[in-house]
């Protein structure tokens, strides 16, 4: 059985889905960074995909890109978290709610 | 490439300002403004041009300078710029302004000096660049910068309510902003032009008229709509009573030098945009629809300016609120529409910068000294700094429009210009009861002066009320100086302006 | 004599130098300025000398300077296009007028050496400097060639006067006086200034002489029956000669707009003079005069001219009858000799009210500086129940000040009697043949008996009887720059009517009515600016007592004499004697309307102070509660809303995340329905 686009669009979707729960649900801002790397990691798995299926290469340059995005992005959200977590001795993302109206 | 070097030295005369050090700010900045001041003053007698520069009708348009800017699709945007005789008595009005504005500000700015000073300058270069852009989007983007400095010169160096007032005024000339550029806008794209050349623009609208429908409306009432949503953006900045408000409350929060500039040049932003746009580009018929409101409005404005500034008890306000009746005059005769009409409207708009900059000198000067602004709290400070009193005087009775000062020749030009009008109905009628604004001026500053300067010196304070110094008092006489020179030869300036107006009027525009 | 016109703009130019040099440099110089200001006005009045002279010689000159301001005029106008300029008409009447006006800024300059230096005054160099600038403007509106620059220096004669009125700026009530004769003059101005814009648009020029003079334009737009703005060439006319009016009400202080005057007392006694003789209050009527050609083409004009002066004469000396004040007497007394000239021109007595202008300037000149010495003498006390006496200690002052006086009263042979007799003779002939002008004629004719009366009650409580006061027993002195210029005016005052003997010389059928010719261009003048032109333009029908001009000439002169003579006794017999009663109680309720003259002042204020004020503050109210409170409505609003709004700004990331899919997914689904995935 060969394994159709259909499939490939039903993972990210799964791994999406997944990512969205954690970013919804948790409270941790590691948890919370590691859901937002599966959402990213979700458009890859489409952008590769596609790009498969429709024989071209530019999802996967994209696909590249958004690695190294997502590269970037760890590290700057990391620091955030270190920086949360010396401010208010915890990584829970509602804690520091300074930032409203 | 005369105009660039005007605004080319203001700008950088603003960017080295905001530099150097506070201590030598001031003056510095008085060198920098001497520069576009001398180089105006060479433009003013060095002036070539012919006509109005919106309307070819073989005219010449002076120091002219044109490049190709920005494409937006089919449209070009340019660097477009020139004078014509309206245009520049209001830049050598600024120019000279800003200088004297910048002496005056020695004595009451001691913080942020060089802050201040750069701010002053930057506000020049985009006050010229208003008077001289002939392309709309140049001119827009002086025209929405100029605020910028002038709610940085309220918020910052103003009185007690000064973010309320700084607010205030950029919200409200910004909404009213928003509401012209639309119009304006919809009248381009509905128009047969790929550019935003105001001459050009003109020439289109006055031959042809708009070609496309937009929102359902076409031909007339399309010009009409637009007309009239331009009247009511401008009305904002001029200010037109009802839409006036925000004028004392900024007057009375802003430092003396930038009450000097907002009613000496930028109250004449809103005026010279009137005339540039709505009673140059817009042919006769649709204007005369509105004529009569517009005149009854102008009247409105004179009565009521004048009524409220006889209720109030801060001398500052005084001359605010007289600049909103001053300003009906304005409009009176520019919606007469006949040579002296729209001529006279024009002068009066110089007439009342160097008036209007003088008074609120004056009264800058008094506070200064004393600390107040409260009528019922000064008496008799005639003894006490002669010369300054001496000026406020003279100031008052130029404001009241006395024979041989700026601001007799200017209303006299506008009642004489609307009295005869044909274009405007009832014209006799609105004229009189517009001139009745001529007693109640001289009722409230009469008795403003009965009670500040004259009188038994009743003020007591912990501190000296001595003479102002020199530096304060000299560009009040440079001032007065000007103001008598235009009161006894209006021909000075008067001549070129109608050689600008003229064209105007001759412009039936049939569709 | 031609040659002499090319020095015409130094006539009003010196005054103006003098002006400036008191200004800068007043202080440093010897006299504070007042050498400046008599040497300018020496020469104003020496060149004013030559140029009635020169007008005698049958010389006009009438020629534009500058051009102030030119255009076009919109489609109303006969012109195409309209020239504002300064010109110079120098003509019999403004030649003569030129000689009053310096003459008496001469004599003021000098008095003034007495009146004010003498008296360790401070702000001289003010002073000075601003009456070379009321002499200034005063002799360029004289010989102005034009309705505008006429009006343009009748603005700054304002100016002046409102400067010298409240010179003494430290006390509260002088400078209130000024704004009041500002105000009140301005209100009048206003008027002034429509009809100048009006006759400017109507007929495209204002020029008082020559062939497109606007009185010759308005006879044409008559004669050919045109339409002017809406009405026919009449009523346009009187409409707009009425509007020009209105200035000339304000400024020479006529009914209703007179409640200024009295109040202008505030200044120095020196200014009085200047103001009421030659200057401020002498314009409004000189200037009917000089457009008296345009009134003469509407008989309603002129008719209100004549009844608001024959009303203003009566109306002021009844007030004048219960003053104690010597100032406030004369004031009065200016309103309503102000009152006959503008009785004499209104009813076609153009010679009349000139000659009536120019007597009254010397001896009301002479009156006010008569009235200046005593209070000098007086140690500056103006309450002439304080005086008394000064007869024996002054006597240069009493018999001038008696031939002020005299004069004033029209008593023969003063000049006064001469003047108000011709204007009372001239009302009296035509209200003969018209019944409504004997009206006017009666109000002049009744108040000859309270000239007389309050003139006779200011001389005997001043200078007769007993001294009633400290300073009246031992009077200060007064020197010779004070008592030269009263000598002057006092034998001007009598001799001034040999000017024009009109009685004298109907009765003897001889030609001494030398003014009379002098203004009817017998001399030289321009033609249309003649007597005899407008008598022409006027056409008066005129009546006469037994069909005879002699017994109406008699009879006039009797009835104006005997009432002034009786007058006079009257106020002799009840003040005379040592120690005069305050008969004034005697009048009861009377007293009080007179000594508030009419509550007019109280209606005034009351008009500024109790409506106009409570107007504008309403106006602020509206202003600031309405007008600003939808403004600050709509920030209200939008802050209000945004208040709502911003509380889905929680600071909660979770929500940010949540708000952002949920809006994801609302987007697609409304994408979803409108594009018709659902289908």
């Amino acid at each position: 059985m060969s394994v159709g686009i259909e499939h490939y669009v039903l993972l990210s979707m799964a791994l999406f889905c997944i990512g969205l729960f954690g970013v919804l649900t948790r409270r941790n801002a590691l948890l919370f960074l590691m859901s937002v790397e599966l959402m990213l990691n979700a458009a890859n798995v489409n952008l590769i995909a596609f790009s498969f299926y429709h024989g071209n290469l530019t999802g996967q340059v994209f696909a590249l890109f958004t690695m190294a995005l997502a590269a970037a992005e760890v590290a700057v959200g990391l620091g955030i978290i270190l920086v949360l977590y010396r401010n208010f001795r915890d990584v829970d993302v509602t804690v520091p709610s300074t930032m409203r109206w | 490439m005369m105009i660039e070097l005007l605004i080319g030295v203001a700008l950088l005369g603003a960017l080295v300002t905001f530099v150097a050090p506070n201590r030598i700010a001031g003056k510095l900045a008085f060198a920098i403004s001497l520069v576009p001041a001398a180089l105006s003053v060479y433009m003013f007698t060095a002036f070539d041009g012919s006509g109005n520069a919106l309307l070819a009708d073989g005219g010449v348009i002076a120091f002219e300078s044109s490049t190709e800017w920005i494409r937006l699709g089919e449209y070009t945007i340019s660097w477009f710029v020139g004078l014509d005789g309206i245009s520049l008595p209001l830049v050598v009005l600024t120019t000279v302004l800003i200088t004297l504005a910048i002496v005056s500000s020695w004595t009451p700015i001691d913080d942020r000096e060089s802050q201040f000073y750069g701010l002053l300058l930057f506000i020049e270069a985009n006050l010229i660049g208003v008077f001289t852009a002939l392309d709309f989007f140049l001119w827009f983007i002086f025209w929405e910068a100029v605020l910028i400095p002038m709610y940085l010169l309220i918020g910052i160096w103003g009185g007690p309510r000064r973010k309320y007032a700084a607010i205030k005024f950029f919200v409200y000339t910004n909404v009213a902003s928003l509401v012209m550029f639309g119009a304006f806008v919809t009248l381009v794209f509905s128009l047969d032009v790929t550019t935003f050349a105001l001459p050009a623009i003109t020439t289109a609208m006055l031959e042809t008229g708009p070609q496309a429908e937009i929102f359902g409306l076409g031909g007339t009432s399309l010009a009409s709509a637009v007309f009239l949503a331009m009247f009511l953006g401008f009305a904002v900045k001029v200010p037109i009573v009802p839409f006036h408000t925000w004028l004392p409350d900024a007057h009375v929060e802003a430092p003396t030098p930038a009450s000097v500039l907002l009613a000496g040049v930028l109250l004449k932003m809103g005026t010279y945009a009137l005339l540039r746009f709505n009673f140059t580009m817009f042919p006769e018929e649709v204007i005369s629809a509105f004529a009569v409101p517009i005149a009854a409005i102008a009247a409105i404005s004179v009565i009521y300016g004048a009524l409220l500034a006889l209720a109030q008890t801060d001398l500052k306000r005084v001359v605010a609120y007289s600049s909103v009746s001053s300003m009906g005059y304005v409009i009176l005769g520019l919606v007469a529409f006949t040579q002296f009409g729209v001529g006279g409207a024009t002068f009066q708009m110089v007439s009342h910068g160097l008036v209007s900059g003088l008074m609120f000198m004056a009264v800058g000067v008094i506070y200064n000294a004393t600390h107040t602004r409260m009528l019922t709290d000064m008496s008799g400070l005639a003894d006490k700094m002669p010369l300054a009193v001496g000026v406020l005087i003279a100031g008052s009775f130029a404001y009241m429009g006395l024979p041989l000062m700026s601001g007799f020749a200017a209303e006299y030009f506008i009642f004489f210009g609307s009295f005869g009008s044909e274009f405007l109905e009832y014209a006799p009628l609105i004229t009189a009861v517009a001139m009745f604004g001529i007693v109640i001026v001289a009722g409230y500053l009469l008795f403003a002066l009965q009670r500040a300067v004259f009188g038994p010196y009743l003020l007591e304070t912990d501190y000296e009320i001595g003479r102002a110094p020199l530096h304060d008092i000299a560009p009040m006489f440079v001032l007065l100086a000007i103001i008598i020179a235009l009161g006894v030869a209006p021909e000075l300036i008067f001549d070129m302006i109608t050689d600008a107006v003229d064209p105007i009027l001759e412009n039936g525009g049939e569709w | 004599m031609e040659g002499i016109f090319t020095y015409a703009p130094a006539i009003a130019l010196l005054p103006l130098a003098a002006f400036v040099v008191a200004l800068c440099f007043g202080n440093a110089m010897p006299k504070k300025g007042a050498i400046a200001g008599i040497f300018a006005t020496a020469g104003s009045l020496g060149l004013s000398l030559l140029m009635l002279a020169a007008v005698a010689s049958g010389e006009v000159h009438h020629e534009t300077y500058y051009q102030w301001a030119a255009g076009e005029t919109a489609g109303h106008s006969a012109a195409q296009g309209i020239e504002f300029t300064f010109g110079i008409l120098i003509d019999p009447l403004s030649a003569l007028m030129l000689v009053i006006v310096s003459l008496i800024a001469l004599l003021v300059h000098v008095f003034s050496l007495g009146y004010m230096n003498a008296e360790g005054e401070t702000g001289l160099p003010r002073y000075y400097a601003e009456l070379g600038l009321f002499t200034f403007s005063m002799l360029a509106f004289v010989y102005a060639d034009n309705l505008l620059m006429a009006f343009m220096f009748f603005e700054l004669v304002g100016l002046c006067s409102y400067l010298l009125i409240g010179f003494w700026f430290r006390t509260e009530s002088a400078p209130s006086a000024a704004k009041k004769a500002f105000l009140v003059t301005r209100f009048g101005d206003y008027f002034f200034l429509v009809g100048v814009v009006a006759i400017g648009a109507t007929f495209g020029t204002l020029a008082f002489a020559g062939d497109n003079s606007f009185v010759a334009q308005a006879e044409a737009a008559l004669d050919g029956g045109e339409t002017l703005f809406g009405f026919d060439a009449r009523t346009w006319i009187t409409i707009t000669g009425l509007l020009v009016l209105g200035g000339v009400i304000g400024k020479s202080a006529q009914f209703p707009l007179q409640t200024w005057l009295p109040d202008a007392m505030e200044g120095p006694t020196t200014v009085s003079a200047l103001i009421h003789a030659a200057t401020m209050v002498a314009a409004g009527v000189y200037l009917v005069a000089r457009m008296f050609g345009y009134y003469a083409l509407s008989p309603t004009a002129l008719g209100i001219i004549a009844f608001v002066g024959g009303f203003t004469a009566l109306f002021a000396a009844s007030m004048a009858v219960v003053k104690d004040d010597i100032k406030q007497v004369l004031a009065y007394s200016t309103i309503s000799q102000y009152g006959y000239m503008m009785l004499g021109l209104g009813v076609g007595g153009y010679v009349a009210g000139v000659f009536h202008l120019m007597n009254h300037a010397f001896f009301k000149a002479l009156l006010f500086l008569g009235a200046g010495a005593v209070i000098i003498l007086m140690h500056h006390e103006q309450n002439m129940w304080k005086m008394g006496g000064l007869k024996e200690k002054a006597p240069v002052t009493y018999y001038t000040f008696l031939a002020g006086a005299l004069a004033l009263a029209g008593i023969i042979p003063f000049s006064g009697f001469w003047s108000k007799d011709e204007v009372l003779y001239d009302a009296l002939i035509l209200g003969l043949e018209n019944q409504l002008y004997l009206a006017a004629y009666a109000m002049g004719l009744i108040a000859v008996f309270f000239t007389g009366f309050y003139t006779f009650r200011m001389v005997v409580l001043t200078f007769h009887g007993e001294p009633r006061s400290e300073a009246a027993e031992d009077p200060h002195d007064i020197g010779w720059s004070v008592k030269a210029p009263l000598i002057v005016l006092g034998l001007l005052s009598l001799t001034a009517g040999i000017a024009n003997l009109a009685p004298v010389g109907k009765l003897l059928d001889m030609d001494i009515m030398f003014l009379e010719m002098w203004l009817d261009g017998h001399y030289g003048g321009l033609e249309e600016l003649t007597y005899g032109a407008y008598s022409d333009t006027l056409a008066h029908e005129t009546g006469a007592i037994a069909g005879s001009e002699q017994t109406t000439l008699l009879v006039g002169a009797a009835l104006s004499l005997g009432l002034a003579l009786s007058g006079a006794g009257l106020a002799w017999t009840l003040y005379s004697g040592s120690d005069p009663a305050q008969h004034t109680q005697r009048l009861g309720s009377v007293r009080e309307l007179l000594r508030s003259n009419y509550y007019q002042d109280e209606f005034q204020v009351w008009l500024a102070e109790g409506l106009t004020l409570p107007v504008a503050r309403t106006a602020d109210r509206f202003d600031q509660s309405v007008i600003d409170g939808v403004v600050d409505g709509v920030s209200s609003v939008s802050l209000f809303g945004s208040g709502w709004i911003k509380r889905i700004q929680t600071g909660i990331v979770t929500n940010y995340a949540a708000l952002i899919v949920g809006g994801f997914v609302g987007l697609l689904v409304v994408l979803g329905v409108y594009g018709g995935w659902f289908v």
